[in-house]
């Protein structure tokens, strides 16, 4: 009866919750000196740690990337282990109160407060896996990191992009026979709205596309190749994508700096995307061509 | 594996959670339908009793039951949201896929459409990121959905991918539901269906049919309808159901039995719905396998 493409026409608002691209993708580490290295071959800057937790911000150009050592104090979040996992993303929003209530009422589940004296309460749900997705309003004037981050002396706190690169989404792999459930709960919550099967970005040709409200961002759900067994843990996010006008000018100046991408027959660098081969274990990098300056409806 | 598609379910034995996990197990079912009170009550907690159930090697079917949840609202709500929430984190422990919601009796909820749509959908989207999928069930005794042609409808409104129907036989053959109701139903929204009979010819009042449907089941083949039942079958088999069925008979006097007499009934109605309702072929390995353990 139901399937991701022919369902009723949504009567709410496209953009309900005012999204406005993504603000930080968070890694989760014990090893968060190795996992920086590796940002920092990919042209990031450590550039402000946390005022009580043991958490660093990275920054190029718009990106944020969060590393965060903690151990996890909620039931269901990730545990930092040595193979860094993508624990969380957090997306812009006009107000991020409105918003996490909305998601809750709809059957979002909430993360518990952890805010201390005089740090920011970032709202939170509960996403794939064990990750999870932050609301955040406050990224024009000042910014949550102005108040829960102390700067690193010295440092650019605002270092340019390597290759003009910026978030341009990120892969999950789901269950067997689950992306139309992925679906439903990012249409729902956030307003993404699944792309006809035929648009591709990059080279990797599997999946379905998700595009944001802002048409800014990208999700990419991935199901197992083969349907053997149905297993929701293994569900998580698996991989982020930057955006790049000119894909072979900045896997040139990514490999200069140490970076490797996969050259295998059927994944290899051209001028519609590259990936990076795998680091730590688990941490990969896809970059896509993607000219920012286009109207989104046309690409 | 002969009768593969039917389990069992906690509910219909007496004893502790490990000793009709081994007794099911021992009669040849290979999945069973867990009610929330086996594990939550066991005694060494709910991790305990959910590592139980995944070291039994049976495949969980679903966990049971989640009931008066849709259309309430206020404190009332927000209250049985916690349970819900509750629910679907003992279901997750025990790697079920289903959780089995009732369709509310409860005179405190609104009746509306419109409410028990919000709510279904509220309760699909709290199970996705643990996926699970949510099987609601009509039941004859509800105020508002007193059969799976009604929870048919409201599904079909509230229109999730995880959120689908529990038929249950019981409900059919009491309230002598057409079986052409069934071909109104898509199959792929059909989660889960629990078969059972009862051993009068007719329940006269809503009132006997609580009783019956709590106390008086019995398993397939054993009660006073079973051309209906296999009829009933044969029906959702017509329309292309292959999802698992489970043997949903809550009887006070198989509370009393010991469990290895009770799933030995339940095995003779495995035999007879697979073998003689459904006519189920064994598959050709199988068939090799079994003449080799006779030939030992």
């Amino acid at each position: 009866m139901t399937n991701a493409m022919g369902r009723e026409a949504v009567t709410e608002p496209l953009n309900p919750l005012g999204v406005d691209g993504i603000e930080f993708i968070e890694f989760a580490t014990s090893k968060p000196q190795a996992l920086g290295g590796v940002l920092e071959q990919m042209g990031f800057r450590p550039i402000a740690r946390h005022r009580s937790r043991e958490v660093e911000l990275y920054r190029q150009g718009s990106m944020n990337i969060i590393v965060n050592a903690q151990p996890a104090d909620v039931p269901r979040t990730v545990q930092p282990v040595e193979t860094p996992i993508i624990s969380a993303f957090a997306v812009r929003v006009h107000d991020a109160d409105a918003a996490f209530h909305r998601a809750l009422e709809l059957g979002a589940w909430e993360i518990p407060v952890r805010a201390r004296a005089m740090e920011l309460n970032i709202p939170a749900i509960h996403g794939v896996g064990e990750s999870l997705i932050y609301f955040v309003d406050r990224y024009t004037e000042f910014s949550i990191y102005d108040v829960d981050f102390h700067a690193i002396p010295t440092v650019d706190p605002h270092p340019p992009a390597l290759g003009g690169m910026r978030f341009f989404g990120l892969v999950q792999y789901v269950g067997a026979g689950r992306t139309e459930d992925w679906v439903e709960f990012y249409a729902q919550i956030f307003g993404f709205k699944p792309l006809a099967p035929e648009v591709r970005f990059g080279i990797l040709p599997k999946g379905l596309l998700l595009q944001s409200p802002c048409r800014g961002f990208y999700l990419q759900l991935i199901e197992p190749d083969d349907t053997a067994q149905y297993a929701p843990a293994d569900e998580q996010l698996q991989r982020l994508g930057f955006g790049t006008p000119d894909v072979l000018a900045t896997v040139a100046l990514l490999e200069k700096r140490g970076i490797e991408f996969l050259a295998s027959e059927k994944v290899h660098t051209s001028e519609r995307g590259a990936l990076t081969k795998a680091r730590l274990g688990s941490v990969m990098f896809e970059l896509v061509h993607d000219v920012p300056a286009q109207p989104a409806a046309t690409r | 594996m002969i009768f593969g598609d039917f389990g069992m379910d906690t509910a219909s034995l007496a004893g502790s959670l490990e000793s009709k996990l081994a007794a099911i197990r021992r009669a040849g079912f290979s999945q069973v339908m867990i009610s929330a009170g086996d594990v939550v009550g066991h005694p060494a907690g709910v991790a305990g009793g959910a590592r139980v159930v995944r070291d039994s090697g049976l495949r969980v079917t679903g966990l049971e039951a989640l009931r008066d949840f849709e259309g309430l609202s206020g404190r009332l709500h927000g209250y049985k949201v916690d349970v819900a929430k509750s629910m679907l984190e003992v279901c997750g422990a025990l790697g079920g896929r289903v959780l089995l919601v009732e369709a509310s009796t409860s005179t405190h909820a609104d009746a509306s459409a419109e409410a028990i749509v919000r709510d279904l959908r509220m309760l699909a989207m709290l199970a996705i990121p643990m996926g699970i999928r949510i099987a609601f069930k009509g039941v004859s005794w509800s105020r508002t959905v007193t059969d799976f042609s009604a929870a048919g409808d409201l599904v079909f409104r509230a229109n999730c991918p995880n959120l689908g129907l529990a038929v249950d036989a019981f409900d059919v053959l009491a309230a002598r539901i057409p079986l052409a109701d069934l071909e109104a139903i898509d199959p792929q929204q059909i989660f889960l269906v629990q078969l059972s009979d009862y051993m009068w010819q007719q329940i006269r009042s809503v009132e006997e049919a609580a009783t019956t449907a709590t106390h008086f089941r019995v398993f397939p083949g054993e009660g006073a309808h079973s051309d209906d039942l296999a009829r009933f079958v044969s029906a959702l088999d017509g329309i292309g159901y292959c999802g698992d069925y489970s043997f949903d008979v809550y009887n006070d006097d198989y509370q009393q039995m010991p469990a290895e007499t009770v799933v030995a009934r339940a095995h003779r109605a495995a035999e007879w719905l697979a073998e003689t309702v459904l006519r189920r072929a064994l598959p050709v390995p199988d068939m090799e396998r079994l003449a080799r353990s006779n030939r030992r």
